[in-house]
């Protein structure tokens, strides 16, 4: 369980993360999603006790990782955007000399790497010279050393980025077969990652927490479609606002072109295909046809367009 | 601590710098061997070991640029400080490594010890000396590079400060000569290492200069362990 209140740092007198709390139950995944420079890096460097906040305090497993960082560390295994690597070492060699920083004692030390090789399917490389290999592969390794030790909580920032699609699909997997036992907090900006590994999902921006709740959640409240419809802007709008079941009406254009006598509004709510239907009776009684109708893919993308905007 | 030395010792191979620094090393060496002994005649390795305390500080960075600047590179440097690793032990593991291939290179010219022995009557004892003298002038060369490499965040800035700061130590023994000014002259009589070293290519053995080197070494590789420390803290 990871229990964090407060959370704030400052690099000089510029805040990377302001007054963020939260907490993760044991065994969840959780998506940390934001914007290039929301915080979520600095966030994950402190859940993994790599950088001290200026104020806040971290629970990771019952330990406090402001005041007992090495401790809290053991709890941890932490995979970096780049991953930590020494290139010109054997993959096997890497293992173990992480094995033994983290304490791991010399008679286990080779049963252990050899069956953390197996989980992350990186035994028949492992007397590669790390350097040599792939990008996807290096990424493995990193997450091999990440697992040494199997803390029961894992951090991962951005584990995906860089990759080709067959390297995604490969570490995504491999990362959901992790989920079943160790606690995940995973950062991306690829939010069909998000969802396909998370349960529940962090928005940060500006340093700040914006918006903490259940995919499931995200995804039944935020069904949403833009409509065209031939029509003056203000009439259009009512008719769609007094629909039931629609929650809000948004203009999509900042300057409608009420010239040409067509307008564009994003409408989310509970619109389902009767309230579609609704819609069209609505307009077409109104003598306002619709040109163009079209559903908004991804409900979880919207909203971080929207909270993050 | 053991565990660094060990990954560190194998880093030294398994990159150019080990065998930059020992083949360099072992090239002036022989330079200087050839020079004053083969073709001057010399009895001695005075020659040797006194060109080698003026020229020691091109070679000595070369063992400590990447002390640390590779695992600043790599992010690896987070992941050791947060680890059961204390910062004294990453330091000494790290220093200690340099040393051993220091003293590999320089066990490695014992050879003409051998020659001298077999086509002449060396002075023993001073050779001794000197061997002992000029590991522990390396030791603090190696103390006083750890440290500046552990400010530095790249091979280059490494490798500039190192050579600034060892420049700086052999030239004290000069400018204290010159300088007329008292307290001054003195603070750089006690950097110049150089004049320490000196009684021991003469064949005189004293504590007070094995104390001198030895200490100068623990403030530096202190001083790199309250620099690794800082930046645990950050």
């Amino acid at each position: 369980m990871i229990e964090v209140k407060g959370l704030t740092k400052y690099y000089g007198d510029k805040p990377g993360v302001l007054n963020v709390s939260f907490s993760i139950e044991s065994g969840e995944a959780v998506g940390l999603l934001g914007p290039n420079g929301a915080g979520k890096t600095t966030i994950l460097k402190m859940l993994a006790s790599q950088m001290l906040p200026t104020s806040g305090t971290i629970m990771v497993e019952g330990i406090d990782a402001v005041a007992r960082p090495k401790e809290s560390a053991r709890r941890t295994g932490f995979l970096p955007e780049i991953p930590p690597l020494y290139p010109d070492m054997e993959v096997s060699s890497y293992l173990a000399f992480f094995a033994g920083v983290k304490g791991i004692p010399g008679k286990d030390r080779a049963a252990h790497i050899r069956q953390i090789m197996e989980m992350t399917a990186i035994d028949h490389v492992k007397g590669r010279v790390i350097k040599n290999l792939s990008k996807g592969y290096r990424q493995r390794v990193g997450l091999a050393q990440a697992l040494i030790g199997f803390p029961p909580v894992l951090i991962l920032d951005e584990p995906t980025v860089g990759l080709d699609p067959k390297q995604i699909a490969e570490v995504r997997d491999l990362i959901k077969g992790l989920s079943k036992d160790h606690t995940i907090i995973l950062s991306s900006h690829i939010l069909p990652e998000v969802m396909m590994i998370c349960k529940r999902v962090l928005i940060i921006s500006g340093g700040r927490l914006i918006l903490e709740d259940s995919i499931e959640n995200l995804e039944q409240g935020g069904k949403t479609f833009t409509i065209r419809v031939k029509g003056p802007a203000a009439e259009v709008a009512e008719v769609l606002r007094a629909t039931p079941d629609v929650a809000e009406v948004r203009p999509v254009d900042s300057q409608p072109s009420e010239d040409d006598g067509y307008s564009r509004f994003m409408v989310s709510g509970k619109v389902g295909n009767a309230v579609r239907e609704e819609i069209f009776h609505r307009l077409a009684a109104r003598d306002m046809p619709i040109m163009e109708l079209r559903s908004v893919g991804n409900a979880l993308e919207e909203i971080f367009l929207e909270v993050t905007a | 601590m053991y565990l660094i030395f060990k990954k560190e010792i194998a880093g030294y191979f398994s990159t150019p710098f080990g065998f930059i620094f020992m083949g360099v090393f072992l090239l002036l060496s022989g330079i200087i061997f050839t020079s004053y002994n083969l073709l001057g005649g010399g009895g001695d390795l005075n020659g040797m070991f006194g060109l080698f305390s003026n020229i020691s500080f091109m070679i000595f960075p070369i063992l400590t640029i990447k002390m640390f600047a590779d695992e600043r590179r790599y992010g690896i440097e987070p992941l050791l400080l947060s680890s059961r690793l204390s910062s004294t032990q990453i330091v000494l593991g790290k220093y200690f490594a340099a040393c051993a291939v220091f003293l590999a290179a320089l066990a490695m010219t014992v050879v003409y010890v051998v020659m001298l022995l077999i086509y002449g009557f060396p002075y023993m004892t001073a050779i001794v000396g000197s061997y002992i003298g000029f590991f522990l002038l390396g030791a603090a060369f190696i103390a006083v590079c750890t440290f500046t490499a552990s400010l530095a965040d790249n091979y280059v800035t490494a490798a500039i400060a190192s050579f600034g700061a060892l420049v700086g130590l052999v030239m004290a023994g000069a400018v204290s000569r010159s300088l007329p000014i008292p307290v001054v002259s003195q603070v750089f009589s006690a950097l110049a290492l150089t004049r320490q070293y000196d009684e021991f290519i003469r064949g005189i053995f004293r504590p007070g200069p094995v104390v001198y080197f030895v200490g100068f070494s623990v403030v530096f590789l202190c001083l790199a362990i309250i620099s690794l420390e800082r930046r645990r803290l950050l």
